[in-house]
């Protein structure tokens, strides 16, 4: 019972992640419905190019940090320039397909560059370990939260508060509306790609901090993520971030009763909540 | 859709046909005898992929599991009670089929990508299932030494199917029947009611089509061959593992079947033989393998979205001088 704390805290800290990723691919799917099966790959990228900086061109941690997280976002711009373009208005099962297809390209691209060994990202931190409150924690951890925490206040100022944010919101809503009122759709799908990209590779470079940095990490999380989406209603913000969360803590407490299925308690939430709430928890009837 | 095979077509079909039986003498090695039998399986396995995601439009990512689920019924009812391949292969079927119809209740009731999504998460589940649970599937080790079966019966000649030849023509045959099934399947009165599914869902229900029930029929009936397919690799390699699972699997189908020219038949037959020998061919490049192989599968599905059918169509319309657009 004395682990109970340590269990919701370890919960969050994954959770986190897993919410940092789903946001980039619920914003692609709100705005462009692609259903990017290549989202994961920006995650392992960011995680990649922190390693790449940090561990093999001995720049510190922040600059490395900012480096790959710009890195990943122009991989994404590219990325929306040519391919997703091509691609807006196709079939749901071409653009499955071809996102697969993606993905599998980068991982096996990352495999030749860096091979399959998993590597560590150097933490910027001299101290090993800290107790509050009977949890046991790590500065790499909370540093973890406390982004995350940031990244979603700015994402939400951001969207109530700017004039790129209501025109994303209105985007999301009507699409032909939207462009007919004089929003700029193409430079929005950039924009949302980016950021998308770069969170997503933020979180793969804070997560590598504290596990490790493989080329199979992308595909895994693609899954997570779209787990996640699933369960907080796909397209919604707010059930991006409640449902990584809640992904990360059900896991952590999962892990409790079968260390075994720890990965399962995910899949067979999501069967409950299609089963009894098809459009997630905080998904609007569509 | 003609309802007659013509001319030509009957002269390429009796052609492919001869080949097929010859065959084993023509290429002779037992490694082309080995990816033929394999490219076989594959083609069960694309065709049958084929009820759901070409003809009913349901883009199902969990066929590999079906498959999986097959294989280690197979396995299983051989190791335990010396079932041989005559009855593992109804039994992996029927297994398949008896899960998706459980899975069925839960996953057709959703659309688009969240049916997409769920399908993924269930192949997951069942990875998950035949890792952890070592007393029935002995994890990650897997099970081996499944045997291909020896056909004896009284008065008819014994024939031992553990020779690669020998397993050649059982999976030709296996394969000829499974496709020929499935051919009368999509182009029988349950086909076309796939096909008004596909096309637009709420028509076809105010149309009077049970679309519930089609789309169940067209998910168990799918799983059903992917098992069969399933018990006859298994009995092939003699060997299951988790690995069944895994996803680069179902991608693989999915390439065939998109490659091929979905909703065709034809066309997932193609894709099988042609999927399952140029990974083979290209071998060559090692490391590189996979990135040509998602490379060329981006291109394919970008350029050249109805596959080869299609693409065929297109360059004989051109030659035929045909301007107007037509579908397969």
């Amino acid at each position: 019972m004395d682990l109970i704390p340590q269990y919701i805290f370890n919960g969050l800290v994954v959770g986190s992640s897993y919410a940092l990723i789903a946001v980039g691919l619920t914003a692609i799917f709100g705005l462009m419905e692609i259903a990017n099966f290549a989202h994961g790959q920006f995650y392992m990228l960011g995680a990649f190019f922190a390693y790449t900086l940090t561990r093999l061109l001995g720049l510190d941690f922040w600059t490395g940090l900012v480096g790959s997280v710009m890195g990943v976002m122009i991989v994404g711009v590219v990325l929306e320039r040519t391919l997703f373009r091509i691609l807006r208005g196709a079939s749901l099962s071409s653009s499955v397909l071809a996102t697969i297809a993606l993905s599998i390209f980068l991982e096996n691209l990352a495999l030749n560059v860096w091979g399959p060994r998993p590597q560590k990202i150097p933490t910027p931190f001299e101290t090993g370990s800290i107790a509050f409150a009977g949890v046991f924690t790590t500065p790499e951890r909370l540093l973890m939260l406390a982004v995350t925490v940031v990244i979603v206040i700015l994402l939400h100022v951001g969207l109530r508060h700017t004039q790129t944010g209501k025109a994303i919101r209105a985007t999301f809503q009507q699409r032909e509306a939207a462009a007919l009122v004089g929003i700029d759709i193409d430079r929005l799908y950039t924009l949302t790609f980016a950021i998308g990209a770069g969170v997503a590779g933020l979180a793969g470079v804070l997560l590598g901090t504290i596990f490790v940095v493989q080329p199979a990490m992308g595909g895994i999380a693609t899954l997570k993520a779209f787990i996640v989406v699933t369960l907080g209603g796909i397209s919604s913000f707010a059930g991006g971030i409640a449902g990584g969360l809640l992904l990360g803590l059900a896991e952590s407490f999962g892990a409790i009763i079968s260390p075994a299925y720890k990965d399962a308690v995910g899949f067979i939430l999501v069967m409950l909540v299609l089963l009894y709430k098809p459009d997630g928890l905080f998904g609007k009837r569509s | 859709m003609k309802s007659r095979v013509s001319l030509p077509s009957w002269l390429a079909l009796s052609v492919t046909a001869l080949i097929l039986l010859v065959l084993p003498r023509l290429i002779g090695t037992d490694y082309y005898l080995h990816i033929a039998i394999i490219s076989l399986v594959f083609v069960i396995l694309a065709t049958s992929l084929d009820i759901l995601v070409g003809y009913s439009g349901l883009l199902s990512l969990c066929h590999t599991a079906f498959f999986a689920f097959g294989a280690y019924a197979a396995a299983l009812l051989f190791l335990h009670f010396q079932m041989s391949l005559w009855l593992t292969m109804f039994a992996g079927g029927v297994f398949a089929a008896s899960i998706a119809w459980l899975l069925g209740l839960l996953v057709l009731s959703v659309r688009g990508h969240r049916f997409i999504i769920t399908t993924v998460i269930f192949a997951e589940i069942g990875r998950l299932i035949a890792y952890n649970w070592t007393d029935l599937t002995q994890g990650q080790i897997g099970l081996s030494g499944i045997r291909p079966p020896v056909f004896d019966l009284p008065g008819l000649p014994r024939i031992d199917f553990s020779s690669r030849e020998a397993y050649y023509y059982l999976a030709l045959v296996v394969t000829t029947t499974c496709v020929t099934i499935i051919w009368r399947i999509t182009h029988s009165p349950i086909g076309w009611r796939m096909l008004a599914l596909r096309e637009n869902e709420a028509l076809a229900e105010a149309s009077g089509v049970d679309t519930r029930r089609i789309a169940t029929t067209a998910f168990v009936s799918s799983a059903f061959f992917a098992g069969l397919a399933g018990a006859v690799y298994a009995h092939y390699t003699g060997f299951v593992s988790p690995d069944l699972f895994y996803f680069t699997y179902t991608t693989t189908m999915l390439i065939m079947v998109f490659l091929g020219g979905k909703g065709t038949i034809i066309g997932p037959v193609m894709g099988a033989v042609l999927f399952t020998i140029l990974p083979e061919a290209l071998r060559v490049t090692a490391n590189y393998r996979l990135m040509t192989f998602s490379a060329i599968l981006l291109v394919l599905v970008v350029f050249a979205p109805e596959g080869l059918v299609g693409l065929f169509a297109r360059i004989r319309r051109r030659f035929a001088g045909q301007g107007s657009v037509q579908d397969a």
